[in-house]
């Protein structure tokens, strides 16, 4: 009785202060709760060993390479390289450019199968499907060659880690670096979550506390977290390349976030989060997680990267693409270093990044950029707008406030982040 | 555990530590060149530098698990490490797994060629890999003395 006169006596003096808070809560469990003494098992110590930096951090870089290794030999070596380019390549497009009906040249069949491409201005059929550009050739190639591989093998290592219980200690371990930037250690699972696919990431941005916190998770994920389908096909076409990508987005996400926080408007504060403690994970488990976010990404993305096959194709069918390289051409080579050619993937990226990657691919078979050019357009298409169903759902989840805040604040990024690669790349001596 | 079990797991993993750090500082300086290869011992790749920083905190977790080795949070210093070791040793075992079933001509590879994938070299992690085995028997015993 007395203890619920005394919390009666607290609450009342809403709204209390996060300290206050926690000052009633231990009063509370002063109170309530009973300890007795506990001896620390084996499994304790192994928590609190995840959780301390100086030993949690060596081990958060064994689990990230585990789970990054583990994902280009499942997706790149074992089914994309290893079978799938091979079904693409060798089987499934020269089999449709024997009998799908039209041939080189008919706009159909450029729109279906393959678009073929100009040497020595002779237009010459594609010898793969990075290449040919047709719905039922690229589009499929990107969803079943590439994608779907590098979804499963990220959502397989996501569950295994998330129902171990890691997931949570990770978030402890980098709870002081995100608040720099007024976000909570929590914010590592939307960011985890993103790689896989953008739109369960931005739904997992709901237990943070306030609209501002909310609005910079939401901005860094559409801006700097690339995507798994997009992984899948950055690995494929620029292995070489990934670290520096990736050293690139996480300067930018910590970057960019110390800014928002400092410009936007609005409090960041505490919330609690539930450490359990370490378990065996169940298969039962791990395969219904891997079924329900498989297929619910597929369902995403089947769609939007065939209907982006299409409208890049009736584009350049209609000269639209290139009235669009002509307008953007001199901007994209100027400011970014990029060539005018560029124009297509980014317009496909307004559909899908991983389309978009794709695309970029066969601008290098082609030859047409550099490598550092490629380095660049790789960083635009993560940064400079999220894809379509990332962008409907941002709607969603934000007022049109904020959905103009988070436009405003793409297109700033764009063009400076976008314009210092570009001026690094000259200072280096490779732009 | 008894005090045999213990000196012995403490002799054991101070040499193991002291293994695993002189592999790390190999792959470290394996990274200069960008490879390296010794007998049948190779390293290279492009998660050499990452690997290098986990084996070397194998080999620090290991050696500052020895004192008072039978104490709970010591034991775990020394099981973090070999789960280290496991997930570096597994990748590279999944790895030559994923690469020995794909043919280079045909869709599935020959007999041959599959196990001339599991020949040497081998990365130190897997030379390390039996030898971090022996924490399981020291985790059951810790599991019978719960109980």
């Amino acid at each position: 009785m007395r203890l619920r006169a005394q919390v009666k006596k607290e609450v009342v003096k809403v709204p209390l202060s996060v300290d206050e808070r926690w000052d009633l809560i231990e009063k509370i469990s002063k109170q309530t709760v009973e300890f007795g003494a506990r001896k620390h098992t084996l499994k304790d110590a192994i928590a609190e060993l995840t959780v301390k930096p100086l030993t949690g951090i060596p081990v958060a870089i064994a689990v990230i390479y585990g789970f990054w290794a583990f994902f280009c030999e499942f997706a790149g070596t074992l089914f994309t390289d290893g079978f799938m380019v091979r079904l693409f390549d060798e089987h499934w497009l020269p089999w449709l450019q024997s009998v799908f009906p039209g041939g080189l040249g008919n706009p159909f069949y450029a729109l279906m199968v393959d678009a073929g491409h100009l040497e020595e201005g002779v237009l010459v059929a594609s010898d793969n499907c990075f290449e040919a550009f047709g719905m039922l050739t690229s589009g499929l190639f990107i969803v079943f060659g590439v994608v779907l591989w590098a979804i499963l093998a990220f959502y397989l290592i996501f569950a295994i880690l998330e129902d171990i219980g890691y997931l949570p200690r990770l978030a402890v371990l980098v709870d002081t670096v995100l608040h720099k930037i007024g976000l909570h250690g929590y914010a590592i699972v939307p960011t985890f979550l993103s790689l896989g696919c953008n739109v369960p990431g931005v739904t997992a941005t709901r237990p943070l506390e306030t609209r501002k916190q909310r609005f910079m998770m939401m901005t860094l994920l559409a801006i700097f977290v690339p995507c798994g389908a997009q992984i899948g096909i950055m690995q494929d076409l620029v292995p070489e390349m990934m670290g520096w990508i990736f050293l690139t987005l996480a300067i930018g996400y910590l970057g960019f976030g110390f800014i928002l926080n400092k410009i936007v408007p609005g409090k960041s504060p505490e919330i609690i989060m539930d450490v359990p403690p370490y378990q065996m994970p169940t298969l039962k488990n791990i395969m219904s997680k891997l079924w329900i976010r498989t297929s619910g990404f597929l369902l995403v993305a089947v769609p939007f990267v065939l209907l982006g096959c299409l409208i890049v194709g009736l584009m350049y069918l209609t000269g639209a693409m290139d009235w669009l390289a002509a307008v953007f051409g001199p901007l994209l080579m100027v400011w970014f270093g990029v060539p005018s050619e560029t124009v297509a993937p980014l317009i496909a990226g307004f559909l899908r990044k991983d389309l978009a990657v794709g695309m970029l691919g066969g601008l290098m078979e082609q030859g047409i950029m550099t490598p550092f050019q490629v380095f660049t357009s790789v960083i635009l298409l993560c940064i400079y707008f999220p894809c379509l169903a990332t962008f409907a759902l941002m709607i969603k989840e934000e007022n049109w406030k904020e959905l103009l805040g988070s436009l405003a604040s793409l297109i700033a990024m764009v063009f400076v982040y976008g314009g210092l690669i570009h001026l690094v790349g000259i200072m280096l001596g490779v732009a | 555990m008894n005090e045999t079990e213990e000196k012995f797991g403490q002799i054991y993993f101070a040499v193991l530590g002291a293994v695993a750090l002189a592999f790390g500082v190999a792959e470290l300086i394996a990274t200069v060149p960008g490879e390296a290869s010794w007998g049948i011992m190779e390293m290279s790749g492009i998660f050499l530098p990452w690997r290098a920083i986990i084996l070397l905190s194998v080999g620090f977790f290991y050696l500052s698990s020895v004192k008072n080795f039978a104490e709970v949070h010591q034991l775990a210093k020394a099981v973090m490490a070999s789960i280290m070791i496991w997930i570096v040793a597994g990748i590279a075992i999944w790895a030559r797994i994923a690469g020995s079933i794909p043919g280079e001509e045909t869709w599935f590879n020959s007999l041959e060629g599959f196990l001339a994938s599991y020949a040497p070299p081998y990365c130190p992690e897997m030379f390390l890999l039996p030898f971090s085995l022996v924490i399981v028997y020291y985790i059951l015993k810790e599991g019978e003395t719960v109980k």
